[in-house]
């Protein structure tokens, strides 16, 4: 649906993104991740023909999206920033203002708001001012509003940061029955892994500007010495056995589904062995798969395991664990 | 103390009497005060939105050009305005100089600046969400600066304000460009000195009265609409 080719796009002369290829397919669902700074706002900003690459082409529905993309084109396309804010009026005012740009007025307008109101919970807040509202309140009056245009492409930038678990719950419900109900693709972009993993069909994660080949908990910055072969490089108090010929600054990357879960130690070839501590358990989407975030000499590592390994580990918050992964798994980028 | 209570009394006389001169007078400049400040709102306010928004080569330099304009003296712009439209200058042939036209096109060069600059201030106080999200929600050029100016509407009231205010009191330009000639572009502000050389206090004062009520009207006028506009 919209695609990025040949990205890179700078500020000042510093290059925020850089990607070769990015693609936000039709009616998918789609979660970035990354950590602040990764560049996932800009992404989405590019995504929302809001802003033009400084080199690179942006390509939606097929066609290529000229260097200043036309109004009728860019609202195809509807992001709800991080940190959203509302305009002066009533949150009925705010609903309606992407309509009345679209010409939808009247009762075709009230139907429409009265609609994503329902889905988001909103009716108690139709006729309150920006000033009486929460954060989480804004946050959902925001993605209401977006949702009321009934984009083809919907792209949220951490639309739960100011919600409570429940209301976060609430929205992606929202968005999910919103979906079902007329396909349309979104994006989202988030640090919170677990939501991603959720509901999202595909994962991209990011990091310093550049697609990453893992998600971003397994992403450690590091300072390679010279030489070939294999590198014994500190992180944290740990150190990592990492095959590689590069040197100098780099990020490591260890994919989740390349760590072997056990409870003791392996006789294996895995020369990276680290014990330490399950923190967290997140179930997939799906529901085929866990994973495993466990503190290893403080540094803290995500493994993806199916369920019935998990179950048949024992694995729970608190239980030993060993995490074993070959020097050649870790990819240097 | 004695010629102010005198003055105040002819001043009386003068308003409620209805003196043709006195009203002929106020009206002129109430003409030339809100035709300025129009076209230099109408010019200025766009040209602040542009500065306070847009990032182009030059923009600190014209935002410092703006902003010393905020300080030309009146006499000066009169004086330039009066080379310009004199009738060897380069814009004699227009026949201007010494009408009412003269003097509004040298209260829209002194607005002008405070439009733009305060107008640039103003809204770069406003939340810079408010213009993308604006974007985001497929609003084009026009109707983002017009989100992005409801936002600010008070402070770009006062803008309108400040702009009226330096319109009716400007005394150096009207002088010089407008001749002061009775009937046809004698201001309050002009008229006010002429009668205080001749000693005229009661006329004066009465007309510095008129200027004090036409500024106090258009402030509780302009309150009245923030207000009718606020939420």
């Amino acid at each position: 649906m919209v695609e990025l080719r040949g990205i890179k796009h700078r500020y000042a002369s510093r290059v925020v993104l850089d990607l070769e290829q990015f693609t936000v397919p039709r009616n998918g669902a789609l979660a970035v991740v990354g950590h602040n700074g990764s560049g996932k706002s800009t992404l989405l900003r590019l995504l929302a023909l809001l802003e033009t690459p400084t080199e690179g082409q942006v390509w939606f529905d097929g066609k290529l999206v000229p260097r200043r993309a036309p109004p009728a084109l860019r609202r195809r396309v509807t992001l709800v920033e991080q940190r959203p804010v509302l305009f002066r009026g009533t949150v009925r005012e705010n609903l309606e203002y992407g309509l009345r740009l679209r010409d939808v007025s009247g009762s075709a307008s009230a139907g429409i708001i009265g609609d994503v109101v329902e889905q988001l919970g909103l009716q108690p807040l139709l006729e309150r001012r920006r000033d009486e509202l929460s954060d989480g309140e804004v946050q959902r009056v925001a993605v209401a509003r977006a949702l009321a245009l009934r984009p083809d492409v919907l792209l949220l930038d951490e639309p739960a940061s100011s919600a409570d678990r429940a209301a976060a719950g609430a929205l992606y419900r929202a968005l999910a029955a919103e979906r079902a109900a007329r396909p349309f693709a979104v994006c989202i972009a988030s640090h919170q892994l677990e939501d991603a993993y959720r509901w999202a069909d595909d994962i991209r994660a990011l990091a310093e500007g550049r697609l990453s080949p893992v998600t971003p908990e397994n992403l450690f910055r590091v300072e390679l010495p010279p030489g070939d072969g294999v590198k014994k490089i500190r992180v944290g108090e740990v150190d990592f056995f990492v095959m590689t010929d590069r040197s100098g600054p780099a990020v490591l990357a260890v994919p989740p589904t390349d760590i072997f879960v056990s409870k003791e130690p392996l006789a294996a070839s895995a020369r990276n062995v680290l014990a330490g501590r399950v923190t967290g358990m997140a179930v997939e989407h799906r529901g085929a798969g866990v994973h495993v975030r466990a503190d290893v000499g403080s540094v803290e590592l995500v493994a993806a395991v199916t369920a019935e390994a998990s179950k048949d580990l024992g694995l729970a918050p608190g239980a030993r664990v060993v995490f074993s992964f070959k020097a050649t798994a870790v990819q240097v980028f | 103390m004695d010629f102010l209570a005198e003055g105040l009394r002819r001043a009386w006389d003068l308003l409620v009497t209805g003196d043709s001169e006195v009203y002929g007078i106020a009206l002129l400049t109430l003409r030339v005060a809100v035709v300025a400040t129009f076209v230099a709102c109408a010019i200025g306010l766009p040209l602040g939105y542009f500065l306070a928004t847009r990032r182009f080569w030059g923009r600190r330099a014209a935002l410092t050009v703006v902003n010393t304009a905020l300080a030309f003296p009146t006499v000066v712009v009169g004086l330039l305005l009066y080379g310009l439209l004199s009738r060897r200058g380069p814009l004699g042939g227009i026949g201007w100089l010494y009408t009412w036209q003269a003097i509004v096109v040298g209260d829209v060069l002194l607005a002008l600046p405070i439009a733009a600059a305060l107008s640039a201030a103003s809204i770069q106080g406003v939340d810079p969400r408010i213009r993308r999200t604006a974007e985001t929600l497929g609003a084009g050029s026009w109707r983002t600066a017009w989100t992005v100016a409801r936002e600010a509407r008070f402070a770009l009231a006062a803008v309108i304000t400040a702009a009226f205010g330096q319109v009716v009191a400007e005394i150096g330009a009207a002088m010089i460009v407008g001749g002061n000639i009775r009937g046809s572009t004698r201001t309050l502000t002009t008229a006010v000195a002429l009668f205080t050389s001749q000693g005229d206090f009661g006329m004066a004062l009465a007309l510095g009265f008129v200027l004090l009520a036409m500024a106090l009207l258009i402030n509780v006028a302009l309150q009245v609409l923030q207000g009718r506009g606020s939420g």
